[in-house]
């Protein structure tokens, strides 16, 4: 694995569930336990229905890549030179929402869209973070 | 939609140098577009009783309008800041002018948005970097995201999945753009491009190269409006906003919808359908575009060609100088300035006057220009006209 760099997130009382899943290596969802709508982010309302009867519901953890980027300059100063170029992807969760990650794992350079990616959590300081890696059948 | 009510008028325009303005605070930048825009019209600080700004990006600030009031010496009885994001916040600008006009809250108003973007960064600061630019930056900042550029990167690579497009689409309205620019004397790129220029320039995020990206800059640019009786009693050139529309779809990139699905195909129907007009009836096009996939995204959706034809639409030439619908004849984002795209709505005005000089469209009576803040999250489509 590649000596990773990140920002760790600032949780909130309404979030802090996800990050702590993320340390128990668990993606996890909301669902709507009115509509059955399942989103990401967490929020404290439905963004379909309105409803704040939700449950957190854990994740396969793999979906297909949406589209992708190499970030080919640091946006953090000379610190982050190290990361260049890093991937970052949009995921389609088979579970339904599509999210914002970064890729690790070989065959980075390769990678298109379409590619199916699964989950994979990497520790960085007191965090581990939902980053995604190809899966080759 | 409703149509926007024809009383209220553009009656001023005005326009800071841009590039580098060193020493010039954002207040100052906004101050001497405002008084630019009133010397167009023949107008002071004196005649106007209401303000319209959006704070500046680089360095937010709370209460930007009463700030500028006051350090210009007004004492404004519709005084507010709209901040809707690229273009779309100009506009936004004009409907609240001509709202507050034609429901008496004010005579004379001027709109106005500038800043010290460039020179007055902090040091070290890369790229457009905003912090807290749109708010999701808890599902961002640890996987990376930073910058506008690389959410325009993501919808550039999912384009040429979808549609089979590639890097000579971008580089072909980077080129028009270019020559358009060439054009301008104020643009701060003085050099022609060539296709292969934009090809060999550096790769910021793949796909996008630093070609296609606009220019971080200094700068400002203001409109004055009026209703039409006090318009013609100035004997000022009048232009009327004659629609506008806009959509929200999304804040963050991970929430946007598929292409075809994104707000500026809706706003376009709406703006034109309150115009009665189709794209074939334009004299011309101001197109927001912080990144040339803004560009080709947009041709695509406001029906100038079929999703995905965008870049075979840009080579028959329709959008360069002297082409069927010049697109952002001033140079736009990517070779005259990134002012926040007010300077798109300056050109439009300037060209419906007939005042642009070596690059002014024959007779021009009808432009759009559209807008989308941060990634085609808010899109907005307006309609102006020589009166």
């Amino acid at each position: 694995m590649e000596d990773i760099l990140a920002i760790l997130p600032s949780p909130t009382k309404e979030t802090a569930p996800f990050w702590e899943g993320c340390n128990r290596s668990e993606l996890l969802l909301r669902a709507c336990e009115d509509c059955a709508q399942v989103f990401y982010y967490p929020r404290l309302y439905c963004p379909k229905c309105g409803s704040e009867k939700l449950a957190w519901r854990a994740s396969a953890g793999r979906g297909t890549l949406y589209s992708f980027t190499h970030v080919g300059v640091s946006f953090y100063g000379p610190t982050w030179e190290s990361q260049i170029p890093y991937t970052l992807v949009l995921v389609d969760l088979d579970d339904g929402p599509r999210m914002l990650s970064r890729l690790v794992g070989p065959d980075r350079d390769k990678v298109k869209i379409g590619d199916r990616v699964r989950v994979e959590f990497v520790e960085f300081e007191t965090q581990k973070l939902p980053y995604f890696s190809i899966v080759r059948e | 939609m409703p149509r926007v009510t024809d009383e209220a008028v553009i009656i001023g325009l005005g326009e800071t140098p841009v590039g580098k303005l060193p020493g010039l605070n954002s207040v100052q930048i906004q101050a001497m577009a405002v008084h630019d825009a009133l010397r167009s019209c023949g107008l002071s600080i004196r005649d106007v009783d209401g303000l319209i700004n959006l704070d500046p990006y680089s360095f937010p600030n709370s209460m930007f309008a009463t700030t500028l009031a006051e350090y210009l010496g007004l004492k404004p009885s519709f005084c507010t800041t709209v901040d809707v994001g690229g273009t779309v916040t100009g506009m936004t600008m004009l409907q609240q002018a001509i709202w507050a006009i034609n429901s008496g809250h004010c005579r004379t108003a001027v709109c106005v948005y500038g800043e010290n973007a460039l020179t007055g960064r902090s040091p070290g600061a890369h790229g457009y970097m905003l912090k807290n630019l749109l708010g999701g930056e808890e599902w961002e900042e640890p996987f990376g995201l930073q910058g506008m550029v690389s959410m325009y990167a993501l919808l550039a690579q999912r384009y040429f999945h979808d549609y089979g497009a590639d890097e000579s689409d971008l580089g072909a309205i980077a080129v028009s753009t270019r020559e358009h620019a060439l054009l301008n004397p104020t643009a701060m790129m003085k050099k022609p491009m060539t296709l292969e220029d934009h090809r060999r320039s550096r790769i910021i995020c793949s796909p996008l190269r630093l070609l296609d990206c606009s220019l971080v800059a200094d700068g400002g640019g203001a409109l004055v409006l009026t209703g039409a009786a006090n318009a013609r009693r100035l004997g000022a050139p009048m232009v009327r906003m004659r629609s506008f529309a806009m959509r929200m779809t999304h804040n963050t990139v991970a929430q946007m919808p598929d292409i075809e699905d994104l707000g500026m195909r809706d706003a376009g129907r709406d703006a034109y359908e309150a115009a009665g007009i189709g794209p074939e009836d334009l004299d011309m096009a101001q197109l927001h575009d912080a990144f040339t996939i803004s560009v080709l995204v947009t041709i695509d959706a406001l029906g100038f060609c079929e999703p995905g034809g965008a870049g075979d639409y840009i080579r028959t030439g329709a959008t360069a100088p002297g082409g069927k619908c010049p697109v952002n004849t001033h140079g736009g984002l990517l070779s005259q300035a990134h002012i926040g795209g007010m300077l798109h709505l300056v050109e439009a005005v300037r060209q419906l006057r007939g005042e642009a000089g070596r690059r002014q469209v024959p007779d021009a009576r009808l432009a759009l220009v559209s807008g989308n803040g941060g990634i085609f999250s808010l899109c907005g489509v307006s309609i102006l006209e020589r009166v």
